[in-house]
């Protein structure tokens, strides 16, 4: 009798464990990545993520811009994601439910506006009267209209036209537009073409305008599996440490993720500047638990000029930024 | 004559004298909701129902259903202060100017097409394998093209909304074509019709109500494809407004501006079936 009952306790304890143990583990994990040059590419090359939850389906799914991914988001598609900051912005406000849990890259000429050579544009006030592409809604577009107010120039005295980055090489190539602040791979195919580099997202980085790309996680996944986001987290830090070190193999792996050819992808790595994990809980960037860094007030800023713009309608407040920027996850990792 | 009895209100009541309460109702309209003419109101107003309901309770993600209210108010909204740069009256405009101008296009090259195909046998296996091609491709598909040999201004636009509306007015034109009754054909011919003479005479008169109701159609496949259109390269119109909206979240506005394009899309149906009705009187009434 006494066997019998130990026997059973000792099977509904274990069955409990096991049960406990299954509930903490997701059964796939949907990384939503955005089509841009930054280290998760090596990430996902390398199989980092795997590597870190062996037993969890991963899918990858590609995403084209800020505005697919909130979409994606919003009909709760993805586990992981990646938003540029104009994006975040929208998404926040909207009270989409997500936190930013690390930096996945800061631009430079990654993104940058070109300008018609034949047209001799030589300053932005030369753009009057003439015909301008961007992305609506990205974080090009957010510069473009930045650089602009700061000198003064009216955007209504030009023609800014909303097109995809493949659309605007296709509107280039015919002659049809005469500057556009856009980003590679499209970005490079139109340089080879009439055109040359007028501004750079770098540039306007140094200017106070800096535009990067956050890494964010649903909620509920987070609520969930806290660990997985960890290890996510884990991975990804990994991958951009191995950009870091590893320059030459990194090409290559970007080449072969976005079928460009070794130049093209080189001077696209060039033209991204990653951080290192333990320097994205700086207050440079994203801050540690106990004071948020500046990605609060580029977040700021960046609804300010979108509620202006009547994009957004009303600018949150820096608490709503400092409860959405979650550095745990980071720390965790860097200690 | 001046008292009223039992049978003096039996005469006066509209039903077949058996004793029943009389409706305190003008005749008219007690005899269409008998035959069910309100129901459309009915339908109309369960699915205002439905919509106030599921957003007051909270069953829906406000992002992606928002409330009737706020619905309106982004349409009082724009309609006054305007959307990114135009009024909701200028969007309708330039989205209106180019949904007409390609359907009066398309109906000036479909309906002689049509007849064309449809009198001659010749015509008809000339041009029947490129519409039969193109006919079920993705406009998305098309518009690439388009917008390739085009460039990003009207032209490949308004191109594209051609493209979608020639199909069925060539086909209702030719099916139309060949559904009149060929004895009005001979007794035409019988009296001297030259080939100029039945079209005008014959073909056309004969052929009229089937060839609006594939107008009609028509119209509905170039609104359908008029967001398509407006997604490259625009500043204004409703599609464009509800493809920017949509970027940027702005789910009122999103949901505004499809309710104004299917308003404008009926409006627009209403005018082409009365004015078909005014210079067609031999159209048959049928029950819509």
């Amino acid at each position: 009798m006494k066997r019998y009952v130990l026997s059973a306790v000792t099977a509904l304890a274990l069955s409990i464990s096991s049960v406990q143990a299954q509930a903490d583990a997701p059964e796939e994990v949907t990384i939503g990545y955005l089509n841009l040059v930054n280290a998760q590419l090596v990430t996902k090359s390398l199989g980092l993520v795997q590597e870190e939850m062996p037993d969890v389906e991963i899918n990858y799914i590609k995403v084209g811009g800020g505005g697919d991914m909130l979409r994606a988001i919003a009909a709760d598609q993805v586990d992981f994601g990646g938003l540029g900051n104009p994006p975040t912005a929208i998404g926040v406000t909207r009270q989409l439910p997500i936190q930013g849990i690390m930096v996945l890259n800061m631009l430079d000429y990654v993104e940058a506006m070109a300008v018609r050579t034949s047209e001799d544009i030589k300053s932005l006030k030369d753009l009057e009267g003439k015909t301008i592409a961007a992305p609506f809604g990205s974080t090009t577009h957010y510069l473009l209209l930045n650089a602009l107010n700061d000198e003064g120039i009216d955007p209504a005295s030009m023609e800014i036209i909303d097109l995809r980055p493949n659309d605007i090489a296709q509107a280039w190539a015919r002659g049809d537009i005469d500057a556009a602040w856009f980003w590679e791979p499209a970005l490079g195919r139109v340089l080879e073409g009439d055109a040359n580099l007028f501004m750079t997202s770098g540039i306007m980085a140094e200017r106070g305008y800096p535009t990067w790309d956050v890494g964010v996680v649903m909620n509920e996944f987070a609520e969930q599996y806290p660990d997985y986001v960890e290890k996510f987290v884990r991975a990804e830090c990994k991958g951009i440490d191995f950009w870091l070190n590893n320059p030459a193999e990194t090409a290559e792996i970007i080449a072969e993720e976005l079928q460009l050819d070794l130049r093209d992808a080189t001077r696209m790595m060039q033209g991204t500047k990653m951080v290192p994990c333990d320097e994205q809980l700086t207050a440079q960037y994203m801050g540690d638990s106990n004071a948020r860094g500046a990605f609060v007030d580029n977040l700021m800023s960046t609804s300010t000029f979108l509620h202006e713009q009547k994009r957004l309608p009303k600018v949150p407040s820096r608490e709503t930024y400092e409860a959405f920027l979650v550095p745990q996850y980071l720390e965790a990792v860097v200690q | 004559m001046g008292t009223h009895n039992e049978a003096t209100t039996r005469a006066m009541s509209f039903d077949d004298g058996v004793p029943q309460r009389q409706m305190r109702m003008p005749p008219l309209i007690r005899r269409n909701i008998e035959n069910g003419k309100y129901l459309s109101f009915l339908t109309v107003a369960f699915v205002l129902g439905a919509w106030f309901l599921v957003t007051g309770m909270g069953w829906a993600n406000p992002l992606f259903l928002p409330s009737p209210v706020s619905v309106w108010q982004s349409f009082v909204e724009v309609a006054t202060t305007g959307y990114q740069g135009s009024t909701l009256l200028e969007h309708i405009a330039t989205s209106l100017y180019r949904i007409l101008a390609a359907f009066a296009a398309a109906c000036l090259v479909g309906i002689p097409l049509g007849v064309m195909m449809g009198t001659s046998r010749a015509a008809n296996r000339i041009f029947n394998p490129i519409i039969e091609f193109y006919r079920p491709l993705p406009p998305l598909g098309l518009y690439t093209l388009l917008v390739m040999w085009l460039g990003i201004g009207e032209s490949s636009k308004l191109a594209l909304l051609f493209l979608s509306g020639l199909p069925g007015i060539i086909i209702a034109t030719i099916s139309a074509v060949s559904d009149i009754n060929p004895n009005y054909i001979r007794a035409a011919r019988s009296l001297g019709a030259s080939r100029w003479d039945l079209i005008r005479e014959v073909y056309l008169p004969g052929s009229g109500p089937t060839i609006l109701t594939g107008m009609r159609i028509s119209l509905g496949f170039i609104y359908t494809v008029l967001v398509a259109a407006e997604i490259v390269a625009a500043t204004a119109g409703i599609g464009w407004m509800i493809w920017d909206a949509a970027k940027f979240l702005l789910g009122d506005v999103v949901i505004m501006g499809l309710i104004v394009l299917g308003l404008t899309g009926m409006a627009l149906d209403f005018i082409l079936k009365i004015t078909g009705r005014v210079i067609m009187p031999w159209t048959k009434l049928k029950t819509h």
